[in-house]
């Protein structure tokens, strides 16, 4: 489905503007590289890099009133929150993909094995009753 | 498959592709902050009335920029090279497919069981039917069985050509003489395009590449109607 193209006056150009499988072709990037909506653990990292340069920038000019060193600080805070919060998230994130990944597997050979000598629970019960 | 004024990646239809993705946000984000930091000095060294003509030295500054972008490099070598390995894992494939690139089309034969070879080449843009993809389809697909392994031989009868299909993350050469091998496994059925990635004459945007993935079945029964 073609869209028709829109003058924008702000940005003095057109723009096309396409409904593609229904979501929006032009997602935000920040800087115009960084999709926040899209990347996983992005925007949340982002926005606790705000919060932390605020309150580092801020925590800075409070204690010494030095203007421009609070804003290094607080620029230095973003950069180290955001790191630091990034790492922390797709860390969780990959350990959720791979519970995720166990879990289907497990999901799919229970489905395909059941009552079958291959079943993963029959083998499990058979394990516990030869022990006990 | 690509849609108009796409910037980034098509969704990842392989695990490789996934962890490819995946690699990419991360420097990303590390590219993010150090452009963020750099336009933040652009913008200190534009707004001071400092001068400082007569610097000997300075050893903090050089230590820290210095180690920093090695440790950056090395946060983001480690990832790389994971993957780089991961991609040339031993998997046992249980099909081969050989692909073989003309000018200007691609030939693809499955010779495992029985001999099934068909060439595909572009519809073209006056025959395609209404909802068909404008210089993507094919008149032949190359049917796969999906959650399979398989090993794609690549090769070429004339001159160079490149087998790619972004949403797996395969881009292989096909060059005459010479045999380069690739795995391909999809964990979603569906269709996948790709397209001639290596300059080979007049026509070198003309010859896609359609994948179908489908159960194992649905490709037994193509297999079938094809003999």
């Amino acid at each position: 489905q073609c869209g028709r193209p829109r003058f924008d006056p702000w940005v003095g150009k057109i723009l096309w503007r396409r409904k593609w499988h229904g979501r929006r072709s032009i997602p935000f990037k920040l800087l115009g590289i960084l999709d926040v909506e899209n990347i996983p653990c992005a925007r949340d990292s982002v926005l606790y890099g705000s919060l932390g340069s605020v309150v580092a920038g801020l925590g800075h000019f409070l204690l010494t009133s030095r203007i421009r060193r609070s804003c290094d600080v607080g620029v230095g805070g973003f950069i180290v929150v955001t790191l630091g919060c990034w790492f922390h998230c797709r860390y969780n994130y990959a350990k959720l993909r791979i519970q995720e990944r166990l879990a289907r597997e497990g999901i799919k050979n229970k489905i395909l094995y059941e009552s079958t000598h291959l079943d993963p629970a029959r083998k499990q019960t058979n394990g516990g009753s030869s022990s006990s | 498959m690509a849609y108009p004024m796409q910037l980034g990646f098509q969704d990842a239809t392989s695990p490789i592709m996934e962890e490819l993705l995946h690699f990419h946000d991360h420097t990303l984000m590390i590219v993010f902050l150090i452009s963020s930091l750099v336009l933040y000095i652009i913008s200190l060294m534009l707004t001071t009335k400092l001068t400082h003509t007569s610097t000997m030295n300075a050893q903090e500054v050089e230590t820290i920029w210095t180690i920093l972008p090695a440790i950056i490099l090395i946060l983001i070598a480690l990832p790389s090279l994971r993957i780089l390995y991961m991609m040339d894992e031993i998997n046992n494939p249980s099909l081969t497919v050989k692909t073989m690139g003309h000018q200007w089309y691609w030939s693809y034969e499955y010779t495992d069981y029985e001999d099934l070879s068909f060439d595909s080449y572009m519809i073209p843009t006056s025959e395609l039917k209404p909802g068909e993809l404008r210089l993507l389809e094919v008149d032949n697909r190359v049917v796969l069985p999906m959650e399979t392994t398989i090993r794609m031989l690549v090769s070429s009868e004339d001159v160079l050509h490149s087998w790619a299909v972004p949403s797996l993350g395969l881009k292989t050469d096909a060059i005459p003489g010479r045999l380069n091998q690739t795995t391909l496994m999809s964990s979603r059925p569906g269709l996948y395009y790709g397209q001639c990635s290596e300059i080979c004459g007049s026509n070198h945007s003309f010859m896609p590449i359609v994948l179908e993935l489908v159960p194992l079945k649905y490709f037994e029964k193509w297999s079938a109607s094809m003999l």
